[in-house]
């Protein structure tokens, strides 16, 4: 399974590095673009919200510091690589910041609470930079959608990799156990807090990176909003859509909900949110492990009969 | 009264109970004894309806209870004294006692009822007003079982009234019941503690790892080893 | 300078009282159900649509049509909790909450995007012909429409109250909470008791919206940010204790217009949340909430 999978990512990955060779139409790109953002957020937020089972709906906080510290660098001069990494490296201090009062909350106190801190940050940084930020007209004249392309491609998959890499060793099944049985992992020796701590600060890091990679995406934004909560509820949506706590979940429901609602919004218009709202709900109550889930339930059918009568049905 | 039929109960994957048959005659004093884990408690929570049973059936007074929920199966006459007795800590002891008379039946006689459980239990009175949580052990269970009686029970089901009680009140308590007893309430007793199931039930089922191994009187049952172990132990 | 900081705080409760109405609803189904219902703020922001439309249509004052915005909240209720949350609210909590907070989004958008479509995204208040009048006390200024918005919080939150302490079934409905499988066992239908505190929730989410509507505006997108108001107060003031909750809104009012007095008005959300993040850090079960265990 593992040979099989990374023969998989890297044919991906290579077609996906080719691709703007050979698709010169830019709204296509973009949508590419936006595709690869939506992964590599969800695919970060998954790694506290699914795999460590901390449902955060304050993770437009990183994503928006990574956006506003790497915006400002860069705009003022700074090489971008570092302009990136320091937009990613503020966002993890906020997070070992926050991280240990934010774990003495569980279940949906960690979610309110993290929600209400997203909006003081959106709020604040709405207050502080209420002008918007645009490219200075070199950088508009320069303005190349291939290079935007290929960091959102690189982040997507740094994120994708490091999750695989996180939860395939020790430590993600230290995680998996805090996650199902908190109390029961701690008494078996497993540090917790630690796991919760470094979930939360890898998720940050990616999540940041993205917003770095926003901020040098966008011509004109206002800084207020990569703060915004839809960064925060989006990202779950997608992953739940996926599947939760898989590593393909995040990709597969990024993908879908960017084609769907592109797809939605060209053919039923005004109507389109409406029936998006729908489907999600749909979703969420019949198809709680998510497309993944649903995947492998079609494929037990196929591939695999049914031992006779010895597999009880539950209550 | 109540009949069960080949049950089996799961819990998700788990299957705890594996084909239990047991009965109920109306009047009976009938225990289910069994070591910890057997699947007593079980039992008695798929007679009541918190979990339904995969196969088999359950009856009761003719009527079937396999698909009924739990407020429905108080309706039709059977009330549970559940594990611990779970009173409802944040209320006093009358408004418990009110709760349990809670099905339109038992409504309208809820004061004539009341009147009733006062008399058997006495202490109950004397706290009526009293929070529930600062009650001690003894005066709980008195409340657990006065609560299910307000719901004017044909059949009255108690999971382990004795457990973590002192013997002096255990005594007092089985006395009760007894009185419940002989005033027309059927009763099921599940207990570990053998000497007094066998001392009050007429007759009693043995369940061991959720299978019924033997029922009989306590002499017919002294041969099972766990029933000997939990009658010296 | 103290009497117009008297008057900012007077404001203050007024408003707050309208944040505790939202979180009351909200605390009452999550206290019971488990379910964390984001989609409270747009529940609230249909009610004040009813009464809008109401009154320009009928000519009902909106006080008046309280009842029929309570009405047509209870059938909403009654439609969401048998097709959507009652799905939901068999699961166990962590899944609950989970779930609960999902399809909410769902629902969220569903309701937005429906109003949005029926109504335009234009703002709508509702202007009668006391609108501008106000009782001048001590010299603070008390508009009339205010006044009688927080009379009928008092009475809906007191109301809610005595419900759940005094009444059977309201008692029936805190057995529950504490231990549904015990109260099963009395003969209680859990299942009602969930549904009758959904939909009284979302009753009480309509006539906080009807009061908005009064006071201030109402539009298809102002749900997510009564959604947090509401969520906010309830955890600052705690679950379990309707009263309490209630107290925890007013104490938000008064924080958010003292920080916009002192500070500006810009910051008044900020200091808001960040009591609220203050509180649920040191006091996690709330300001006046029932510790659980």
């Amino acid at each position: 399974m593992k040979k099989k999978t990374i023969i998989i990512v890297t044919i991906i990955s290579l077609v996906l590095a080719f691709a703007p060779l050979f698709i010169k139409n830019t709204s296509t790109l973009t949508i590419l673009c936006n595709v690869l953002l939506y992964i590599a957020l969800a695919t970060s937020w998954n790694i506290l919200g699914g795999f460590a089972g901390q449902v955060s709906l304050g993770h437009s906080a990183f994503f928006g510091l990574g956006a506003l510290l790497t915006r400002i660098t860069w705009i003022a001069g700074v090489p971008l690589i570092f302009s990136l990494l320091l937009g990613a490296i503020v966002a993890v201090l906020f997070s070992l910041l926050i991280g240990s009062p934010a774990f003495k909350l569980k279940g949906a106190y960690f979610t309110i609470g993290t929600l209400a801190l997203g909006q003081v940050l959106f709020a604040t940084v709405g207050n502080i930079f209420s002008t918007s930020s645009t490219l200075p007209p070199e950088a508009l004249r320069n303005y190349d959608l291939t290079p935007r392309y290929y960091l959102f491609l690189v982040v997507a998959l740094l994120a994708f990799v490091t999750t695989y890499v996180l939860t395939s060793s020790r430590f993600g099944l230290g995680l998996k156990a805090v996650r199902e049985e908190e109390d029961a992992a701690e008494s078996l020796g497993v540090n917790a807090f630690k796991h919760k701590l470094l979930a939360l600060v890898v998720s940050a890091f990616f999540t940041g990176l993205a917003g770095g990679a926003f901020a040098y995406f966008h011509v004109g934004y206002y800084p207020q909003y990569p703060f915004s909560p839809v960064w925060s509820l989006d990202p779950q949506m997608m992953t739940f859509i996926g599947g939760t706590g898989t590593i393909i979940g995040p990709v597969i429901g990024a993908i879908f909900f960017v084609v769907l609602k592109q797809y939605m919004s060209l053919n039923f218009g005004e109507f389109h949110l409406l029936i998006f709202g729908t489907l999600f709900i749909l979703v969420v109550l019949f198809l709680p492990t998510g497309l993944v889930g649903l995947w492998s339930k079609v494929q037990k059918i196929k591939l695999f009969k049914p031992k006779a009568q010895e597999q009880k049905p539950n209550v | 009264m109540l009949e069960i039929k080949e049950v089996d109960t799961f819990y998700g994957d788990l299957q705890a109970l594996w084909g239990i048959s047991l009965e109920v005659k109306e009047g009976e004093f009938v225990s289910l004894i069994g070591p910890n884990g057997a699947g007593k408690t079980t039992t008695l929570r798929s007679i009541s309806g918190l979990l339904k049973p995969t196969s088999g059936s359950i009856t009761f007074m003719g009527h079937d209870l396999g698909k009924e929920a739990p407020d429905k199966i108080v309706d039709l006459g059977i009330s549970q004294v559940p594990e611990g007795g779970s009173v409802f800590a944040s209320m006093s002891v009358i408004e418990n006692l009110e709760l349990g008379a809670f099905i339109p039946r038992a409504r309208k006689d809820k004061n004539q009822t009341l009147e009733q459980v006062f008399e058997i239990f006495p202490r109950l009175e004397e706290r009526k007003d009293q929070r529930a949580g600062t009650l001690s052990g003894g005066e709980r269970q008195m409340l657990a079982i006065g609560r299910a009686l307000m719901s004017k029970p044909k059949l009255l089901m108690l999971d382990e009234p004795s457990f973590g009680l002192a013997p002096i009140l255990v005594e007092s308590i089985f006395k009760m019941v007894q009185k419940i007893n002989k005033q027309g309430v059927t009763i099921l007793l599940v207990e570990q503690n053998v000497v007094a199931a066998f001392e009050l039930s007429q007759r009693s089922y043995v369940l061991e790892n959720g299978r019924i191994v033997g029922q009989g009187t306590g002499e017919d049952l002294l041969s099972f080893e766990s029933v000997r172990q939990a009658y010296l132990g | 300078m103290i009497q117009s900081l008297s008057q900012n705080l007077v404001y203050g409760i007024l408003i707050g009282a309208l944040y505790g109405l939202a979180a009351v609803g909200l605390s009452l189904v999550f206290g019971v159900t488990k379910l964390l219902n984001v989609s409270h703020g747009e529940l609230l922001m249909l009610g004040g649509y009813a009464s809008f439309w109401v009154f320009k249509l009928l000519g009902i004052d909106p006080f008046v049509s309280i009842p029929l915005t309570i009405l047509f909240l209870l059938l909403i209720g009654v439609l969401l909790y048998k097709v959507i949350f009652s799905r939901i609210v068999t699961f166990d909590i962590e899944n609950k909450i989970k779930n609960s907070l999902l399809v909410g989004f769902g629902l969220s958008i569903v309701l937005q995007n429906v109003v949005l479509l029926l109504w335009t995204a234009d703002h709508r208040s509702i202007k009668t012909s006391y609108s501008g009048q106000a009782l001048t006390m001590l010299g603070i200024r008390l508009p009339v429409v205010r006044l009688v918005s927080l009379g009928i919080t008092l009475i809906a939150v007191i109301g809610l109250h005595f419900f759940l302490k005094k009444t059977y079934f309201g008692k029936a409905i805190r057995a529950t909470v504490e231990n549904w499988e015990a109260a099963s066992l009395m003969g209680i239908n859990v299942h009602k008791v969930y549904l009758v505190s959904f939909i009284v929730g979302c009753a009480l989410a309509g006539v906080a919206g009807t009061l908005v509507t009064l006071s201030y505006s109402i539009d298809p997108s102002m749900g997510l940010e009564w959604t947090l108001k509401g969520l906010v107060v309830m955890v600052l003031g705690g679950l379990g204790n309707m009263i309490g909750t209630f107290v925890g809104g007013i104490i938000l009012g008064l924080t958010e217009s003292a920080t916009g007095f002192f500070i500006g008005g810009n910051y008044r959300e900020i200091a808001g949340l960040v009591l609220f993040i203050l509180v649920l850090i040191f006091k996690p079960q709330g300001l006046f909430g029932i510790k659980e265990k």
